[in-house]
């Protein structure tokens, strides 16, 4: 009797030994797997977060296996056999195996715990040196406004453009409902609150373009509001980009209409537009579908409103837009002002005749649909400026 | 609870031993069972609902470009609505039918405690569905179901209101449904049942009302700022004029997450008595069941702001990570011990079993998924992504609604007097099983490669893994009506079975199926350990049972 006693418990304590190790290799080979479900780790705060993520795929894949193994073992060793209506044994618990289970996955979370605060403390201390970004979230268009280091010029953009090692800081805000700043490959993530101003940052250590992603529901364009970020391999080649864009900035067409066409893609005083959020132009390159399709849109402007000309037309639309809604479409495009530059949604009326110029110019002959010498005249004809 | 059962003309119950039929659904009945089939009927009917908009959204998904819609406005309502209708009108209430139908059958009495009541709070239901679905054509709304301000303030339309007053009635009915819960467990127990001999489904429920009594008015109390801030002028959410974005979102999630035990909780409850049952086994660690109920729903109550870990104050991310942390040890324990309950049992693969077995290897890999959410640094990539798609739907559908599946194969004699098909049973379980898999596993690994949730359009790069999403979800709609197909045709068709067909030993199995009007003849006396399999009385009792109720003549002889 003993000696059978022994080695039946004997035999236990190899089994659990073997299914521990079991467990424990394939976590880890589940934890190689990683790389396969996660971006490219393209900041210093993603190589970190990836860390975390593989010990958590270690494991998760053990505790799985472990749940999975002791399933599949109970339902072939324990399946009632045919004709078999008995009772299995009368067995209520067991104290030991219960404190076990109780304490290892407590001390588990524990060290969790105290491993994930780590990873945090390292990815929020904030870094000398950094280039600091302001991100505003509009629907549906992200926008970038940044200095260039040894230049007056500010870029406003709807990417951002940075370099290898350089240490961001953004302080994002919205201008109208929450938003959420993600970036997939830097693994960072923040909310836009209404009212609020908050922070993210990243430090790039790979070159490439890397998407923006609004993950926030923010309404009909939601899915549609994504950009980039350019990491460039150097400051240097950072600066070559920036020369080419600061040519133009810095050298402003004389002709309105050409100036209306850098202020939707250049942005003006107020920052970027986000007119390229919901309206779809080809010149421009914008795609969205939230709200009427600019292409052509002065012919149409012509016939929308018996009577009323095409310049006043737009120039009404991009003051009171709720006035004349194109069917099918909702009141959603942001009511621009004059009149104040610290409020929200300021449009300075020398900006808005260049637009308005722009506009014009959108027709399927190509030419000019306007009199752009009419603008000013109307401007105060209307009670503008 | 003598003045009770001696209080005439109480609903319609005057014609002993009637069967329910389908025309007693649609009246008012102040019979806890009539009231329990009602939630359950109108939840599946609501399933069926959500679950057609499921299939509508995984249609829409299969290409990166709008297809389906016409706009993404359109696609935003639907999934709010989608959301709101599953979690509001489908699993909370079908959990509520379950409470309804066995609380009082498990603990011998002959109704709940308020039986006006609990019909009053059955009957807010209804109205509250019409609203949620009138609210969608009048001007949908299209802020999710945790639809935050302002984009559900300012920037919403009126179906917007009709959806949080929907929410709101909702709110009410669960709340007065729990205080009738808490009432009536405290005080309605047979002699001899202490809290410690209680089955632990009835555990369960008391830990679910508890929760339910103290977090849905934050619900309620919510949506009434919300009402305001939309039709009254107030600006409790608006920063334009001093409001507070967050503010809706720590009381939402202040409810919200509780409410993710209302939703898994009475579940937790059931899968106990199924695998005990099933397995022809004692439920292993019977007290730490029903102490991790209780520890659940007290953390429960700590940790609903890993929600916004994107949006919290940085300073108060660590404290909620931790208690989130904490929970899953409660979890865990429940786990082990389902694992000890069928370990050494002789298991019988009915199909009640078979979705319970699936449940527990479905629910641990929502559980892992949880603990790399719960990780504040792992969760800032994963937070709003379809990871936490895949992972809520792991709970929520491998989770709530297998036990729901679970429950409703183990429970329908009860209910009916016939058993269930367990040959479609199986077909259900297999399709539902490979649906569940290859549908939520997949959302996890596009979420973590950068697929946002909510979203109508989508990056090309996803199209592959999408495709194989929607095609899983169309298999889980196929299951759905092999479900309700056997359902109804169980109804006229099912084998008929006596008082305790799996040879049960909790109480609600002491008496004929269905239950006559007052549930038992006399007053029942539990068996002593609710869980005594392979005891040796347990074998005398379950034959004295079966004696007494016995099945009917014409399924003795086939």
């Amino acid at each position: 009797m003993n000696p059978s006693n022994n080695s039946n418990s004997l035999m236990t304590v190899v089994w659990i030994l073997v299914a521990f190790v079991l467990l424990v290799v394939g976590g880890l080979i589940i934890a190689e797997a990683t790389p396969l479900v996660l971006p490219p780790a393209a900041s210093a705060e993603a190589v970190q977060v990836d860390e975390l993520f593989k010990i958590l795929m270690a494991l998760g894949g053990s505790i799985w296996l472990l749940v999975q193994g002791a399933v599949i073992y109970s339902v072939i060793r324990f399946r009632a056999r045919p004709g078999d209506d008995s009772d299995g044994a009368s067995i209520h618990g067991n104290s030991t195996l219960e404190f076990v289970w109780t304490l290892i996955p407590s001390i588990t979370v524990v060290i969790l715990s105290i491993i994930s605060f780590q990873v945090w403390v390292n990815i929020t201390t904030a870094q000398d040196n950094a280039q600091v970004v302001e991100t505003r979230g509009a629907r549906f268009l992200w926008s970038f406004s940044y200095d260039i280091p040894g230049e007056t010029q500010r870029v406003n953009s709807p990417v951002l453009h940075t370099w290898v090692g350089q240490p961001v800081v953004l302080n994002l805000k919205t201008a109208d409902v929450n938003h959420a700043f993600w970036v997939p490959s830097m693994r960072i993530k923040q909310d836009l609150l209404a009212g609020r101003s908050t922070e993210a940052r990243f430090t790039p250590i790979l070159a490439g373009e890397y998407p923006v992603v609004c993950a926030e529901l923010c309404g009909s364009g939601h899915g549609d509001m994504h950009s980039s970020i350019v990491v460039h391999e150097d400051e240097a080649s950072f600066l070559d980009w920036f020369d080419e864009e600061a040519f133009v900035i810095l050298n402003p067409p004389d002709d309105p209409a050409e100036g209306g066409q850098l202020l939707m893609t250049a942005g003006g005083v107020a920052g970027l537009y986000a007119c390229a959020g919901c309206h779809t132009l080809e010149a421009l390159g914008w795609d969205a579908i939230v709200a009427p399709n600019l292409e052509n849109v002065a012919d149409r402007a012509a016939t929308r409103v018996p009577g009323m000309e095409v310049e006043r037309y737009l120039l009404r639309s991009l003051f009171f837009p709720g006035e004349f809604l194109v069917p099918g479409y909702d009141n959603l495009m942001p009511q621009h002002q004059y009149e104040d530059p610290e409020e929200a949604n300021y449009m300075p009326l020398d900006e808005a005749l260049n637009i308005v110029a722009y506009l014009c110019t959108l027709t399927a002959s190509g030419e000019s649909a306007c009199n752009v010498d009419m603008l000013p005249d109307m401007m105060t004809n209307m009670g503008m400026g | 609870m003598a003045t009770i059962t001696a209080t005439p003309g109480l609903g319609s119950r005057t014609t002993e031993g009637a069967a329910i039929r389908a025309a007693d659904l649609l009246r008012w009945s102040l019979d806890h069972k009539v009231i329990g089939l009602q939630y359950m009927a109108s939840s599946l009917f609501f399933f069926i609902v959500g679950g057609t908009m499921a299939m509508l959204i995984r249609w829409e998904l299969l290409t990166p470009a709008l297809d389906l819609m016409a706009d993404g406005t359109q696609y935003n309502a639907l999934m709010t609505i989608h959301g709101s209708v599953m979690i509001f009108l489908w699993i909370i209430p079908m959990m509520a039918g379950f409470g309804n139908y066995l609380v009082p059958l498990m603990l011998g009495a002959k109704d709940m405690a308020f039986p006006w009541l609990n019909a009053f709070a059955f009957w807010l239901i209804p109205p509250a569905g019409v609203l949620m679905i009138a609210g969608w054509l009048v001007g949908p709304p299209e802020a999710g179901w945790t639809s935050y301000p302002p984009l559900s303030t300012l920037f919403s339309p009126d179906g917007q209101t009709m959806w949080a007053m929907s929410l709101h009635l909702l709110g009410v009915s669960s709340i007065l449904g729990a205080i009738n819960f808490v009432v009536t467990i405290r005080n309605m127990r047979p002699a001899g049942m202490t809290i410690w001999k209680m089955p632990l489904f009835v555990w369960a429920v008391l830990a679910t009302a508890i929760i339910q009594v103290l977090a849905t008015p934050f619900l309620t109390g919510g949506l009434t700022l919300l009402i305001l801030d939309r039709t009254a002028g107030t600006s409790f959410f608006d920063p334009g004029s001093g409001g507070d974005v967050l503010l809706w979102q720590n009381v939402f999630w202040f409810y919200s997450h509780p409410a993710v035990y209302i939703m898994i909780l009475p579940g937790f409850g059931m899968v106990s008595e199924v695998l005990a049952v099933h397995a022809r086994k004692p439920v292993f660690g019977y007290r730490a069941i029903g102490l991790s109920s209780m520890s659940i729903a007290l953390v429960g109550f700590t940790v609903w702001a890993h929600h916004m870990f994107t949006s919290l104050q940085p300073a108060l991310r660590i404290p909620f990570m931790i208690t989130s942390m904490i929970i899953a040890v409660p979890t865990g324990i429940k786990i082990f011990s389902w694992l000890g309950t069928i370990w050494g049992g002789k298991i019988r693969f009915t199909a009640a079993m078979l979705f319970a077995l699936g449940f527990i290897t479905l629910f641990v890999f929502g559980g892992i998924g949880g603990i790399f959410l719960a990780a504040v640094p792992v969760d800032i990539h994963l937070h709003d992504t379809y990871f936490v798609v895949g992972h809520f739907h792991f709970v929520l559908f491998g989770g709530s609604v297998f036990l729901i599946f679970a429950g409703i194969y183990h429970w329908f004699p009860k209910m009916t007097g016939r058993r269930m098909n367990e040959r479609l049973g199986q077909l259900h379980f297999v399709t539902t099983y490979i649906g569940t898999f290859f549908t939520f596993v997949p959302q996890h690994i596009a979420g973590a490669l950068g697929l946002p949730r909510r979203v109508a359009m989508y990056d090309p790069a996803f199209t592959n893994i999408n495709t194989v999403i929607s095609l899983a979800a169309f298999l889980l709609g196929i299951s759905s009506l092999i479900f309700m197909y056997n359902i109804l045709r169980s109804l006229s068709h099912g084998e008929r079975v006596g008082g305790n067909p799996w040879r049960g030993l909790t109480l609600e199995w002491a008496t004929t199926s269905p239950p006559p009007p007052w549930n038992f003849r006399g007053d029942p006396v539990p068996f002593d350990d609710p869980y005594g399999y392979g005891s040796d009385e347990s074998g005398p009792y379950l034959d004295a049972v079966e004696r007494r109720f016995p099945a009917p003549e014409e399924a003795a002889g086939a």
